[in-house]
Formats: C-alpha cells, sequence, structure tokens
C-alpha cells in the first residue's frame, strides 16, 4: 500500500508521543473552538447530559468537555434501559466529531464528478445557498416541477420529514430513501393497515414494553417486568441497539424471560436465546405459516380475542375477496351499531348457521353468536370461507415436515418454539413477536408481517402487559395513534367517560398528516358520508378572514396533493409506499436512465453514502454518472462516496455533539441534548433546505405563468399554486434560535432555570454538572394498556381504527389498495395494479403467504416457492455488526481497526468445498456481477415477466475476508454493508470511492427481483451469489495502524481531505483538493 | 487486598464496548488492546451449536510472574491497592514481563494478549484496572457522580452494554466485585478462571451451562486480519 502522506502520520504519531502520559488530550482527540456557553478554560472538566444519537435509538449519556473539547462519553446511570451503558457506536461519537473527514464549510466542487476528478473549493454559505437555488430554479422552470428530487437516510443526519416534504414544498413527487421499503415501512404500514396500532419493530421504539421495569429507579417505583417469552424475529438487538435494547435484553434474559430467535446468524441474541430457529434467508414466510397450522389445528389461540376481535370469523366473499357484510346476505337486516362499524357474517358454532357478527363487547356479542373461526358456508349461494379458514387452507402445505425441508430448521425445534410461544396464554399471560428489519429486503416484505402480526393478534396479545403489541408512550415508532386515556380501566389508566368517538385513521403520511393537512385520502372508521363530505368541505379559495382557515387548505392544493400521489413513481405497482409518501427506487433510477415517465434533473439528498446503502450499487452508480442531472446539493456531517463523486454543492451539517435537539429520551425519561461544541461553519440539519426552498420559492414564485406543474402541461398560476407548496418544507426547518429556545422551553425546569426566559448561556449553565437534568413522566401514564375495551361515544368498546374496527388479520386494506389505491388516492383513483405484481390471484396477499423467491438454493420439494441457479450456489444475507450503523462509523479508527472489512460469515464444511480458509480473502459475485451488462430501462419489466436472464451486470464481483465457522448453515453466507472511506485518501495512488470494493450492495438486487408486491422492496436479503478464494485489495486498509490517518487531527491543522479544523483562518488552504496532481481543477 | 474484573459471560455479548471504552481512557495505540474481547467459536455442528465471547484483559495474578522477572522493577504492584501495574518511566521495554506472562503474546505485539509492546514509546504496557481512577474504590458505582474516587469504577465496566463486568477488592466481601461473585454462585452459575500452570489468576469469570460450555482459554479472533 503506497503511502504519499508520510508526513502527517509522522505528526501525528509524534503528538501521541507528548500526549501519552495523560488519558485524553487535544492533541489526539482533536481541538475546536467552543461554542458560546462551553468555554470552561483552565482545564476543568465539566459534563452535561445529554443523549446519543450514534444509531436510531437514544441512549441517555454525559458528554465531558475541557477546554471547549469533548474528551469523554458515557452512559449516564439513570437511564431507564441503558443504565449506564454505552456502545462503541456512541463512545466512538467524538472521532466522528472530530474525523478529518468532517465537512466544515460549504464546498462547491470545482473538478468532473467522480472519484479521480474530485475537487473543492470552500465557498460562503451566501454563495452556496444562491448557486443551488439558481440551479434548482432553472431547470424547475425549464422542466416543470417534476424535474426535481430528494433523497434522504437513516444514518446519521436524521431528516425524513425535511426530506419528505421538501418535494412536495417544490411540487414534485419524487423522495426515496435506501431504507423506507427496505427498512420498517412495511412492517409499520402493515401494523397501520391490520389495526391500526403500533407495529412489532424493537429496532424503532415500537416495541417498549420488554424494558419496563428493568432499572432499579423503576423497580423503587413498584413498576416490574412481564415480559416471559419473547421472539426476536429477524431482529438482533443486541447488535443493533447494544448499550439500548441490547441491554435490555440481558437485563429481561436475567429475569427469566424465555427467548426465542428467528435469525440465519448466530447472532448475540440467537447465542443467548432459548430456542434458536436458524431459518433458511428468504424462507420465514413459509415457517410463519408452519406455526400457524399448528395453532389453528390445536386450538392454541385465544379463542375469545379471536372471534370477537379479529376479523377471521368473517366468511369472505369469493368474488371480491372481502368479507361479506350482513346487510349483502340477510334480507332487510337492521344494523344494529353505527354505520361506521359494519356489521359482517359468520358461522354460529352454536346453530351452525350463517349470522349476522356485530361488533361489542365481547360478553355481550356471545350472547347473540358463538363466530366459528375455521368455517366454510354457501353465502348467496356462493361457497365462502372464513377467512380463518382462508388462513388454514394458505398453511395447509407447510407440516412442520415440510418447513424442516423448506426452511432448514429442525422440525422438533419449531415444534419446541410454538410451544414455548403459545404457553403464556395458558396462564392468561402474555408473549410477543419482535420483528426486525431483515424481511423487508425480502420479496415477503409484505406477508412476513402480516403473518407475525396476525400470531400476536389470535393469540390475544394485544394491549396487555407483556406483550409487544402495545401503544406505550403514545405509541412509539411511527406507527401508532395516541389514544387519550383516564384511569379507571382494569389495565391502568384508561377512559370510561364514554366521551371518545370510534378511532379512526388517516393513512397519507407518518400517521397520516398529509391527509388530514389537504383532505386528500379516505379516513378509515368513518362513514362514507363523512368522508364526502370532508373532501367536499376544502374551500376553493383561502379566505383570511374565515375562522380557522389555512392559506394551503384549497381545492387547488388539494387537487395538487392529489396529483403527486398519481403521479408519483412505482405507484402504479407498489402502493405501500404511500404511507410514508416515498417513491419505488427501482423505478426512480430508471427515471434517471431513460426519462420516463419524466425525468429527475436536479437532486437534494439529505444524508450519507447511497452508493453504500442502495442495492445494485452499480446500476446507481452508472445511472447517476450516465445521467442528466443537472445539479446535485447534499447536506451532511461527512464526506463519503456519494458525496465525493456525486455532489456538486456540500453544506456542512452539525454531527450530533454539536446539534441541539429535543423531544428524545428513552421510555418516559427525556433528556436534553445540547450542541456542546461547534465546529467551523456547520448547520443544524434544517437550515440548509430550509434557505434552499426559500430561494427557489422566491425566484419562481416571479414566473409561476411559466412554471409548469408535473405532467399536467398547466402554469403554476392555472393551477392556483405558488411556492412553496402546502405547508411547506416540515421537521427541523427552525433556525438555530428557535431550536435552543425550544430546548431550553422542554428541558430549562431541570436545568433550574427559567424556561421561558433563559438565555442559552444561562441554560448551560445549569445543564453543567448536572446529574439530575432530565425528565421523568409518570410511569401510569405511560405503561398503559387495554385501550381497545374502554367504552367509547356508542357505547361499544373503543376497538381498532379499522373498517371493521377489530384487528384485521385478513387485512382487507391490502385488496383495496391494489385494487385502486385506497384509501390514499381519494377520492380521486387509480387503476388496479399490473395482474403480475400481485401473487393473490392479482391482488396483494391480504394474509401471510409465500411468494416466489427469485434466486434460492436448491431446495427440495419447493418448484412452486424458489427458483435455484447453479452459477450462484450460495445464499447470502447480511445484517448489523457492533462497529456501525448503516453507512456510518467507518471513519471510526477504534472501530475500523477490529472491523476493517466485512468479514463473510462461512460454515467450515462450505468453505471446504470451495477450498477456502479462515482468513482468506474471497470474491463474491452475483448475476448483478456477472453476464452481459444491464440494460438501462428495462429492470421493471424484467422484474415482472419472471424470465431469468443473465443480463444484469453492473459492477465487478466484490471482495472480502472469510470468518469460517460453524456460525451460519452450510451454503448460506452472511456479511455486512461496507464502504472504504480510505479508497480516496489522500495516501492512495489511485482514487475510488470505495463503494465498490467490499460492498454487499454491489450484489444484492435491486435490478429485476420480485419485488415485494405492496411495498416494492428489492432484495437484499436472500439472494444467491458464488464465491472463491481471492486476493486483497491493494487501496483496502485491513492493519490497526493504517487507520491512524482517520485519528483526528490537530489543533489548527488543516487536512487535504475534508476541509479544515478550526475556524483560524491564518491556517486555511481554500482550495480543498481529492485529486491527483494532474487531474481535478 | 484481591483487586480484579469480574465478568459475567452469561451476559456478555461481544459487542467490544469495553474495548473502545479502555482506548479513550488510556490513549491505547491503535492496534494494542489492553482490554480485548476473544469470540469462542461455535462448537458443534450447526445447528447444534454453542458460544460465548472472553473478555480478557491482566489477570491480576496472584502470584504475578511479571513482577517476579522484571530486573528494573517496572512491574510492580501499588504498595497501598496491590494492584499489578508497570512504571513507564523506569521500563525499558525488555519484554521479559511479556515472555512470562502466560496470557500474553511473545512480542506483546498480536491478539490475544493482555500485554502490549507500545512501539513509540518502547515500553509494554497493560490493564491498569484504571488505577489513576479507581485505586481507593470500593467498585460500587456512585451513580449521581462516576467520578467519585471512593467508588470509580473503570469505563470498560461502567459502559459496558450489558452490565458483565464488575470491578472491586475480592478481599472486601462488600465490593461491586465481591457482590457480583456471591450473586453468580447463588444462583449456582458456573465460576472459572483462566487457568495457566505458571500463573494464578484473580480475574473471575461465571457461565452457566444452558449458555455455553466453558472452554478455558480457546478461541480466536475475527477481526485481525493478515493482509
Amino acid at each position: 500500500m503506497a503511502r504519499t502522506d508520510m508526513s502527517r502520520r509522522t505528526f501525528v504519531k509524534l503528538a501521541a508521543v507528548s500526549a501519552a502520559a495523560t488519558a485524553m488530550t487535544s492533541a489526539t482527540i482533536g481541538c475546536t473552538q467552543a461554542s458560546t456557553g462551553t468555554q470552561t478554560g483552565g482545564g476543568e472538566r465539566v459534563f452535561y447530559n445529554s443523549i446519543c444519537h450514534g444509531c436510531i435509538n437514544a441512549c441517555p449519556c454525559k458528554v465531558y468537555v475541557e477546554d471547549g473539547v469533548v474528551i469523554k462519553i458515557e452512559g449516564h446511570m439513570d437511564a431507564p434501559t441503558s443504565q449506564g451503558s454505552l456502545c462503541m457506536k456512541g463512545l466512538n461519537q467524538i472521532h466522528t466529531c472530530y474525523s478529518p473527514r468532517r465537512v466544515l464549510y460549504p464546498l462547491k466542487r470545482t473538478g468532473a464528478r467522480g472519484a479521480s476528478t474530485a475537487a473543492w473549493e470552500r465557498v460562503s454559505w451566501d454563495e452556496a445557498i444562491e448557486l443551488t437555488a439558481t440551479k434548482f430554479a432553472e431547470t424547475i422552470e425549464k422542466y416543470g416541477t417534476y424535474s426535481f428530487m430528494c433523497s434522504v437516510g437513516g444514518g446519521g443526519s436524521y431528516s425524513f420529514f425535511l426530506a419528505m416534504t421538501m418535494p412536495m414544498a417544490l411540487g414534485s413527487p419524487t423522495v426515496f430513501e435506501p431504507g423506507c421499503a427496505q427498512c420498517y415501512l412495511p412492517r409499520t404500514a402493515v401494523a397501520a393497515y391490520m389495526y391500526g396500532g403500533s407495529d412489532q419493530s424493537i429496532a424503532d421504539c415500537a416495541v417498549l414494553e420488554p424494558f419496563k421495569g428493568l432499572a432499579p429507579l423503576e423497580e423503587e417505583k413498584g413498576v416490574g417486568s412481564d415480559t416471559r417469552v419473547l421472539v426476536l424475529w429477524a431482529a438482533q438487538p443486541s447488535v443493533s441497539q447494544t448499550s439500548q435494547s441490547g441491554r435490555g435484553m440481558a437485563e429481561v434474559r436475567e429475569r427469566g424471560c424465555k427467548t426465542i430467535v428467528v435469525d440465519p446468524n448466530f447472532s448475540p441474541d440467537a447465542v443467548k436465546a432459548t430456542i434458536h430457529l436458524p431459518v433458511r434467508p428468504g424462507s420465514d414466510a413459509a415457517l410463519i405459516l408452519s406455526w400457524y397450522r399448528v395453532i389453528l389445528d390445536e386450538k392454541l389461540y385465544d379463542e375469545e380475542f379471536t372471534k370477537y376481535f379479529t376479523n377471521l370469523p368473517m366468511l369472505i366473499n369469493p368474488d371480491t375477496d372481502l368479507p361479506w357484510l350482513a346487510t349483502e346476505v340477510i334480507d332487510g337486516y337492521e344494523s344494529t351499531t353505527p354505520e361506521n362499524t359494519p356489521v359482517y357474517v359468520c358461522v354460529d358454532e352454536n346453530t351452525g348457521q350463517i349470522a349476522p357478527l356485530p361488533y361489542g363487547d365481547p360478553a355481550e356479542v356471545a350472547q347473540e353468536v358463538n363466530p366459528t373461526v375455521l368455517a366454510t358456508a354457501d353465502v348467496n349461494e356462493v361457497s365462502s370461507r372464513s377467512a380463518g379458514q382462508i388462513y388454514r387452507d394458505e398453511a395447509d402445505p407447510w407440516t412442520l415436515e415440510r418447513a424442516e425441508e423448506f426452511c432448514w430448521v429442525p422440525a422438533d425445534r419449531i415444534r419446541a418454539a410454538i410451544d414455548l410461544y403459545t404457553s403464556p396464554l395458558k396462564e392468561g399471560k402474555c408473549a410477543g413477536i419482535a420483528n426486525g428489519v431483515a424481511t423487508d429486503m425480502q420479496e415477503d416484505a409484505s406477508q412476513v408481517p402480516l403473518g407475525l402480526l396476525g400470531l400476536d393478534m389470535i393469540m390475544g396479545y394485544v394491549n396487555k402487559p407483556g406483550c409487544t403489541l402495545t401503544q406505550n408512550g403514545g405509541g412509539g415508532g411511527f406507527g401508532a395513534v395516541a389514544v387519550p386515556l383516564d384511569s379507571t380501566n382494569e389495565w391502568g389508566k384508561c377512559a370510561s367517560d364514554g366521551s371518545q368517538a370510534r378511532p379512526t385513521r388517516d393513512h397519507n403520511g407518518m400517521n397520516g398528516m398529509f391527509g388530514t393537512a389537504y383532505g386528500i385520502g379516505y379516513r378509515i372508521g368513518a362513514t362514507q358520508a363523512e368522508n364526502e363530505e370532508r373532501v367536499a368541505s376544502v374551500p376553493d379559495e383561502y379566505d383570511p378572514d374565515e375562522e380557522g382557515a389555512v392559506p394551503y387548505f384549497t381545492k387547488s392544493t388539494q387537487y395538487a396533493f392529489n396529483q403527486l400521489l398519481l403521479d408519483r413513481l412505482g405507484m402504479e405497482a407498489h402502493r405501500g409506499l404511500f404511507e410514508w409518501c416515498h417513491s419505488h427506487i427501482p423505478s426512480v433510477r430508471e427515471a434517471l436512465e431513460t426519462g420516463e415517465p419524466y425525468r429527475p434533473r436536479v437532486w437534494y439528498d439529505f444524508s450519507g453514502n447511497k452508493f453504500a446503502m442502495l442495492g445494485s450499487a452499480g446500476a446507481w452508480h452508472n445511472a447517476i454518472m450516465n445521467s442528466e442531472l443537472e445539479f446535485i446539493a447534499c447536506q451532511y456531517p461527512m464526506i463519503t462516496s456519494f458525496q465525493l463523486e456525486c455532489a456538486d454543492i456540500i453544506f456542512p451539517l452539525e454531527e450530533w455533539l454539536e446539534a441541539t435537539g429535543s423531544g428524545r429520551g428513552q421510555l418516559n425519561y427525556g433528556y436534553p441534548s445540547p450542541g456542546v461544541i461547534h465546529l467551523g461553519e456547520t448547520a443544524p440539519n434544517g437550515v440548509p433546505a430550509t434557505r434552499v426552498v426559500d430561494a427557489v420559492s422566491a425566484k419562481l414564485n416571479e414566473k409561476l405563468d411559466s412554471v409548469v406543474f408535473g405532467n399536467t402541461g398547466k402554469s403554476m398560476e392555472e393551477m392556483g399554486l405558488e411556492f412553496p407548496l402546502g405547508m411547506g418544507l416540515m421537521g427541523g426547518n427552525q433556525n438555530e434560535e428557535e431550536i435552543w429556545q425550544s430546548q431550553i422551553q422542554s428541558y430549562g425546569e431541570v436545568a433550574g432555570v427559567d424556561p421561558e426566559t433563559a438565555t442559552r448561556e444561562e441554560f448551560m449553565e445549569g445543564l453543567k454538572n448536572n446529574h439530575d437534568a432530565y425528565t421523568v413522566s409518570d410511569p401510569e401514564d405511560y405503561w398503559i394498556y387495554g385501550q381497545h375495551l374502554v367504552k367509547a361515544d356508542d357505547g361499544l368498546p373503543l376497538g381498532f381504527s379499522t373498517e371493521s374496527r377489530k384487528c384485521e388479520v385478513y387485512c382487507t386494506l391490502h385488496i383495496k389498495l391494489g385494487r385502486s389505491g385506497f384509501p390514499y388516492c381519494y377520492p380521486r383513483e387509480q387503476g388496479p395494479i399490473d395482474s403480475r405484481v400481485g401473487t393473490w390471484g392479482g391482488d396483494y396477499s391480504p394474509i401471510c403467504s409465500v411468494p416466489l423467491q427469485k434466486e434460492s438454493p436448491q431446495v427440495s420439494n419447493a418448484e412452486a416457492y424458489t427458483s435455484y441457479d447453479p452459477e450462484f450456489p450460495l445464499s447470502v444475507t447480511s445484517g448489523r455488526v457492533y462497529h456501525f450503523h448503516h453507512g456510518t462509523m467507518r471513519h471510526s479508527p477504534f472501530a475500523r481497526e477490529m472491523c476493517p472489512v466485512p468479514f463473510v460469515r462461512i460454515n467450515p464444511r462450505t468453505a471446504a468445498e470451495y477450498g477456502i480458509e479462515d482468513g482468506d480473502w474471497v470474491e463474491i459475485s452475483s448475476r448483478r456481477t456477472q453476464g452481459t451488462e444491464f440494460t438501462p430501462g428495462t429492470g421493471l419489466e424484467l422484474a415482472y415477466s419472471q424470465t431469468k436472464e443473465n443480463n444484469t451486470k453492473a459492477g465487478d464481483p466484490i471482495r472480502t475476508v472469510a470468518y469460517v465457522a460453524e456460525i451460519v448453515a452450510p451454503n448460506v453466507l452472511w456479511m455486512e454493508r461496507f464502504w472504504n472511506p480510505e479508497c480516496f485518501d489522500s495516501s492512495q495512488e489511485g482514487k475510488t470511492g470505495g463503494w465498490q470494493e467490499c460492498n454487499i450492495n454491489v450484489l444484492t438486487n435491486g435490478i429485476d427481483a420480485n419485488f415485494n408486491e405492496v411495498f416494492g422492496s428489492y432484495t437484499n436479503r436472500g439472494f444467491q451469489v458464488n464465491i472463491k478464494k481471492s486476493t486483497a485489495p491493494e487501496n483496502v486498509w485491513t492493519q490497526p495502524e493504517d487507520f491512524e490517518l482517520f485519528m483526528p487531527t490537530t489543533p489548527n491543522e488543516y487536512t487535504p481531505d475534508a476541509g479544515v479544523i478550526i475556524e483560524n483562518t491564518d491556517m486555511l488552504t481554500p482550495i480543498v483538493e481529492f485529486a491527483d496532481t494532474e487531474g481535478g481543477n | 487486598m484481591s483487586r480484579c474484573l469480574v465478568i459475567d459471560l452469561d451476559r456478555c455479548s461481544g459487542c467490544q464496548s469495553c474495548i473502545v471504552a479502555c482506548k479513550f481512557e488510556n490513549n491505547v495505540a491503535l492496534g494494542n488492546y489492553w482490554c480485548d474481547v476473544v469470540n469462542v467459536d461455535p462448537v458443534g455442528e450447526h445447528p447444534n451449536i454453542d458460544m460465548y465471547w472472553l473478555p480478557i484483559q491482566c489477570q491480576q495474578c496472584g502470584n504475578s510472574p511479571c513482577v517476579a522477572v522484571c530486573e528494573t522493577g517496572a512491574s510492580y504492584r501499588d504498595p497501598d491497592n496491590n494492584v499489578v501495574l508497570i512504571d513507564k518511566e523506569s521500563c525499558i521495554g525488555c519484554k521479559d514481563c511479556i515472555a512470562a506472562c502466560p496470557y500474553s503474546d511473545v512480542e506483546g505485539g498480536m491478539r490475544p494478549s493482555v500485554r502490549w509492546f507500545n512501539e513509540a514509546e518502547g515500553v509494554t504496557e497493560k490493564c491498569t484496572l484504571c488505577n489513576h481512577l479507581t485505586a481507593t474504590s470500593d467498585g460500587v458505582e456512585n451513580r449521581k457522580d462516576t467520578t467519585d474516587s471512593d467508588h470509580a469504577v473503570p469505563p470498560c465496566v461502567h459502559n459496558c452494554s450489558c452490565r458483565a463486568r464488575y470491578f472491586g477488592d475480592l478481599d472486601d466481601p462488600a465490593s461491586g466485585a465481591s457482590v457480583a461473585l456471591a450473586a453468580a454462585e447463588a444462583v449456582g452459575k458456573g465460576v472459572y478462571m483462566i487457568e495457566s500452570e505458571t500463573a494464578s489468576p484473580t480475574t473471575v469469570y461465571f457461565l452457566s451451562a444452558e449458555v455455553a460450555e466453558w472452554r478455558g482459554e480457546g478461541g480466536k479472533y475475527v477481526s485481525f486480519v493478515r493482509a
């Protein structure tokens, strides 16, 4: 490995010598000016309470500052789950903040796009904003509003709402993030469809119940743990949220909680599990159906809950795939419930006859009907099965023995897991399932949460102590709508004054915020008449004199936002994406490639390394480099492969230690998040986008008669619109002063200052060395259960915010969504989905079913479900390691020295077959690296045609190091995503973006996968590869000392790689060069 | 006094937070690991496998062969609390102590090793139990003030993601280490030390049979690459 920058390395070593006697000094961790209020001087060490943002969870901590430099971070001991723990990702935040890869000033590209020619010039904020706004405005004026697009991600610099609303503000439907359909959306949306409640994600803080009552401070308050059996399906909390839910898992296991872990990898949670089911990657749905088969046949389910609070007893009309209504079946039937609560039909177990099945208190309804869960009956002369029977029939092939054959898990082990999962019910207690991200990245992304949510529902593991489907703390995650309660229900805190209406739910955007704001979309649970009235009530014009009127609540805005739904890329096929207002990623790439149905030309990105995180990274790289993208603006605290190769401008953002936030916490504990330092000209993450939207709007509002809205052919003026559209940019679009005000209002009291009047300096003084500066809400208000049993204003139990008011284990919304875009597009409609997309006779499957796995290993007796290709015999899947969160932290020397490459786990029997030994470098290939070149623009058609052509090569095989152990099954490989920021270090002779060397996303299938029908999720896990022994790439660092170059630099030293560590202008070199001497500039 | 770490392998998830906490606190060079974690790789044939992680660091041996072999007195015991330490000022970098330590690589440069040769300074280094923070501590943390010298614990203990690590004097029944040991014995967890013919370690590990079978020092590193 060539070194051309030895002087700096030597300097760092010398600095280390002089600093060695003391603990941490500025010489080794970097140095900067302190922000106002934190300059301590004189070597005094002080701490501030804060809350880590090294991953998507939040661990309370203390940040120690000395002379304006963060010198230590440790976990805060009063935190209710982490209890003082802090993982490597949190501890390494010091090296993130002070990394030489930080971007501390706005940078403008001076060379051509690409790695070898990357070169940068420091510009002022005003110049950066003006340049970006001018490029954006010119393009939008020339090509219309759909020429703008956004993207975001989940690793650092969290900007979900900003990214969701920025294209809306500028009149475009296009935004994507590598997560979304591949991370969390399927699980949270399916929960919203099935019961309107919180989902089963433990990583996204939806599942909180297992962590109740773990801390000594909680136990003192009489709050205890109720979790007896927990299923971790495709989740590894000990790795993903190590010091939060990982710590929590260690605590619940210590208290006797049994765990079932479903994971192809022998993850730390699998190692500690009572039962480990090492499921074959991509076969989860079949394993789930084997559980249903046993549970339904042996009546292990909660009969009362299943009969009265799920829709499984309802008879389904085979022509519509929807439940028969009593009014359709019984002549002259008069409903006993309000119009917003339909009455269906079932077979009465007592009489064997078809009977109305009204919604109500189970004790009361049971007086009239005893619904049969598994039934078939002639309804209106049509043989109709109950939804339960449909489920049982779907599960029929999946005996335990067949599941063993298909899923590679011993049948007796599956049986033991089912017994353990169902055992608490026998004592009137709960188990619960936590469903992780893995299945979001497979063909069965919608089928798996359908199955796992449904299992907890038929077990009655809903809204009870000890289960995972609770609405604790108002719901958590993005899933639930909080039900305000008081204190009289038997479960704890529930209202019984009958003042609350039947729950309803909007679905456009997280918690339906855009449906509510613009009067779009059908409100589930409201009547047809109420929905018609709601849509019609939107005024033609904004009347400032009208009480409560808002400028954007008008017919023209309503129409425009509905048009954005209809025109969003990929929505003709994958409509679950509407839940988060996102586009289908492969469709976006195809639009860049072909300009069909419209061409994005200017791009604003809110997050990190797109090439590390997007499936089929090579195809994306080709698409961008060959595109007609005129300007790409990025905001991020770091230089990653994506910024290096693609950004025309980079806005510098604050890292967590600099950023002031509010409203974050752990369970019912809130912790302040003050920016304790400040580097360079970094800004809060809402600032650059806000300034860009404001500037673009100002320019375009002078040309409303010539700017065309989307594909309408009409000008903005003709549409009655102006910029920014609707509510404009949302979710963090405050200026710095407002952010601090909000922080002080939330935490001033615990800091001992006046929340309304305190200055930032007074607030920080109050936080200084203040261990008790955190808030705790009453646990009785936080841990709430039994909401669905609370009496509503119609005298019935509140129930759930679905059409039937029950848990829809048979998800009727999937059927309707596929046919017309309901409920999102209401009052307008989409046509039905392409029949090749829907796996349920052309519809989206309403229950768990087993979709075709397009690339599978050799599986016996499974031709209908798998497709084997001997060229790629090995199944690969991925998952987190402790060291990194998404694409972050690869610059962190203390992480990389221990995990320099994404070791690929191989079973010794497989390794021997391929002549591979532990520690060998190996080359891994897939259809995305072999065969003939991928032809842009044919991907979606390829996916749906179900043919397998060897014409999707979009990159070269990757290399990594083999970790050979009995830690995965034979013929299964496991590795984490990766990128290598060293590949564009100044010391390299030839620079690359570092995304193609070791990155499994070069191999993943975002091209012609069987995209999940509902969400369009492509296949990042459970696809096929080949492997062979290889050699080390020359530009990948593997030795611990190599990472010296990623150590924070010394005070005032400019770094050739990213910018300038400190704002000492005497030390500045204004041109920041990445290029070789002959390239760039 | 017998000050040491006590580590619960039932709880350790191998997350390496201890390693990083140690590196920040003690300014440990890249490639050196005063505190480390060994993967004791899965034993058995998939899917009938078990494994655990073994955190290792200076075992604070009762007979401290490192002290016995040191000619300059650089390897010594703290006269006040008996902790085995290295005085870097008087260390001449002869590596005799490394050779005498059964838990260290012969050059103090390759994992697994509890003693490390600091190339830049030409001296041998190792875990000090963060004696600069904990010299007079009972190992029962003051939750409001983790710098309280009467109660401080090493950052590897404080930040441990699974609360698998405890610190204190095993001769003091009220110390953090002793309380944890007594609790483990009370519930029947297996109690182990990494045995050696030449050294008598004091560091204690717990491991229950249902989690995994104790396999002594075995295992290997996955993060060590020789390109």
